[in-house]
């Protein structure tokens, strides 16, 4: 490829990818130098997505509490009384509808790691907590990351309860956990 | 049903990256040299399961269609299995079931797996694009936002486990590292052969509390292929027929909070105790002679030893500090170097440790061969903390 050619490639993918032009002429610029072999395997960049207008379905309740109330809901079997949290429309055990309950929004971690490695959309936040949280009034686990100023401090049982964001979107990001003092 | 044997066995090379070859380019590697090993063609092959996890890893939805073109098996039935890190167990379940039942006489079961064409421009690698493709298995609504990996969902039931039982401890973790690696220096198919020092694990950088660097398997490419086949026909094909004389498999709540403690894998001691129920197996230390575990993390490998009753529940880090589960020690664990040191090519680690323990019944494993193998276990685990389980106990003649 000549000069301008290249310039108009890095451009165009770009623009098609939303990749940072510093980024594609780090991962490109040999191959686009011209000196790889014809035969050499050749890597392009490519990308895969899907809008989506995602139903809640029988949870939608929980979400719009949310967003709109600021208080979390667990699901609560009419026949064996377990608590689900995260919530169920219906019971694994009973088969039966679950109903709704207010909960009170504190609850104790039951297992938690420190996280210095993951996933590309985390990493800026890396080390996280993450934890189990069994909520007061649930009968289940809840995963979760953590906010923490000192990680020295948590341990297995800390208390800790639920902590809304000011701008909520209806996900379970809208609220996040912080340990009691 | 009928006994199934594996009359044919192949892999490539397990690596970091297959720059050279795409997904079905290394399925037909695999599968060409399965059929070789059996001396037949595909024209002999009556069906196909492939075990392909991650269609981000592929980029491509169905890739198994792909894959069954491109090794000429058009017409001939398939299904393929998706189950995480049990893809491979699974897929073996599958077509096992398909020849016992008597459906089929002869199944091509393969896994292939690619991963590092996904990639992070950011940082310029593809470790943490690979993580956000394994993250979309998470539960999307309430897992997936917490930004956990695979490894955190293991090392939160690691550290409930050490929380109970006041084990595996970080030195009993390092030494499974040390063997693992150790392991994989004489495994030709192997990714990351290495000599290790204890101390060397323990100051490896910190993934997720409580795995360093060397506690984890890497991130693989690869393809691993076995023919199975009935009696009549195997008898036909090979003299050295391999049986799969125990299948166990278990599935647990994906959602590890619907469990009713994440310190120990129900599913797995579950696929175990009917594998061995199966093959007549009651005490499995003794009457094993070796077994390819699911070691994705070295503290993993260690309630291995407990969920597969090597040991008592909690006991699982006496099995190392013994020796027991070294090559020289009473029940060989991992001497492929397991996804630790032979790599985890998801779908295809499996079908890779089946491999490796049908290589040591026929007496084919070289300098690492364990003497006198007529029996073997494979565990093959998937999903967040350890939702699947199959296990299968192979046998040779005599």
């Amino acid at each position: 490829m000549i000069e301008q050619e290249r310039e108009k490639w890095y451009e165009d993918q770009a623009s098609k990818f939303g990749i940072p032009i510093p980024y594609l002429k780090r991962a490109y610029e040999k191959e686009l130098s011209g000196e790889i072999p014809m035969d050499a395997p050749l890597e392009v960049p490519d990308k895969m997505d899907i809008y989506f207008k995602y139903s809640y379905g029988g949870q939608s309740r929980f979400f719009r509490e949310l967003r709109e109330n600021k208080r979390i809901y667990g699901a609560k079997c009419p026949e064996c009384g377990k608590v689900y949290c995260p919530p169920r429309s219906h019971c694994h055990n009973c088969y039966r509808e679950t109903e709704w309950i207010p909960l009170e929004g504190t609850g104790a971690i039951v297992a938690y790691t420190v996280q210095y490695q993951t996933t590309s959309a985390f990493i800026k936040k890396t080390p996280f907590i993450c934890a189990y949280v069994k909520l007061d009034g649930s009968d289940f686990l809840m995963m979760t990351n953590m906010e923490v100023d000192d990680v020295s401090k948590i341990c297995v049982g800390t208390r800790v309860r639920a902590v809304f964001r000011d701008v909520r979107h209806g996900t379970i990001t809208d609220f996040y956990f912080r340990a009691v003092e | 049903m009928r006994n199934v044997a594996i009359v044919g066995i192949g892999t490539t090379k397990f690596k970091v990256r297959w720059a050279d070859k795409t997904y079905f380019e290394l399925a037909y590697e695999a599968a060409k040299l399965a059929m070789e090993d059996a001396g037949i063609g595909k024209d002999r092959i009556d069906c196909a399961v492939y075990g392909i996890y991650n269609d981000f890893f592929q980029r491509q939805y169905q890739p198994d269609a792909f894959v069954h073109d491109y090794l000429g098996l058009g017409l001939k039935p398939m299904v393929r299995v998706n189950s995480g890190g049990a893809t491979g167990g699974s897929a073996l379940r599958i077509g096992y079931a398909e020849v016992a039942s008597g459906l089929y006489d002869v199944c091509l079961v393969l896994g292939v797996e690619k991963c590092a064409d996904c990639f992070n421009y950011e940082s310029g690698v593809a470790t943490p694009e690979v993580l956000r493709a394994i993250l979309y298995t998470a539960d999307m609504t309430y897992d997936n936002p917490a930004g956990r990996t695979a490894a955190s969902g293991f090392a939160l039931a690691v550290l409930a486990h050490r929380e109970k039982y006041g084990n595996p401890t970080e030195e009993q973790m390092a030494k499974v590292s040390v063997k693992n690696h150790l392991n994989a220096t004489k495994n030709p198919i192997a990714q990351s052969p290495m000599i290790l020092t204890v101390d060397d694990v323990m100051k490896s950088r910190k993934i997720v509390e409580p795995f360093k660097f060397y506690d984890n398997c890497l991130y693989t490419e690869g393809s691993s292929a076995v023919i199975l086949a009935s009696e009549k026909v195997a008898r036909q094909i090979t003299d050295k027929p391999v049986w799969i004389s125990g299948v166990g498999a278990s599935t647990d709540y994906v959602m590890p909070g619907n469990r009713p403690n994440i310190y120990t894998f129900e599913a797995s001691r579950i696929a175990a105790k009917k594998a061995y129920e199966m093959a007549g197996i009651k005490n499995p230390l003794l009457e094993l002679d070796l077994a390819e575990l699911h070691d994705a993390f070295t503290g993993t490998e260690i309630m291995a030893y407990e969920d597969c009753f090597f040991c008592e529940e909690g006991q699982g880090g006496r099995l190392i500090d013994e020796g027991v589960v070294m090559p020289d020690g009473k029940l060989p664990v991992n001497l492929s170097g397991g996804l630790i040191g032979c790599g985890h090519a998801v779908g295809a680690t499996g079908i890779m440790q089946t491999y490796e323990v049908a290589l040591h019944l026929r007496g084919e494993a070289g300098e690492r061969q364990q003497k006198n193998a007529r029996r073997g276990l494979v565990q093959s685990i998937g999903g967040t903390l350890c939702t699947w389980t199959v296990c299968l106990v192979l046998e040779r003649e005599g």
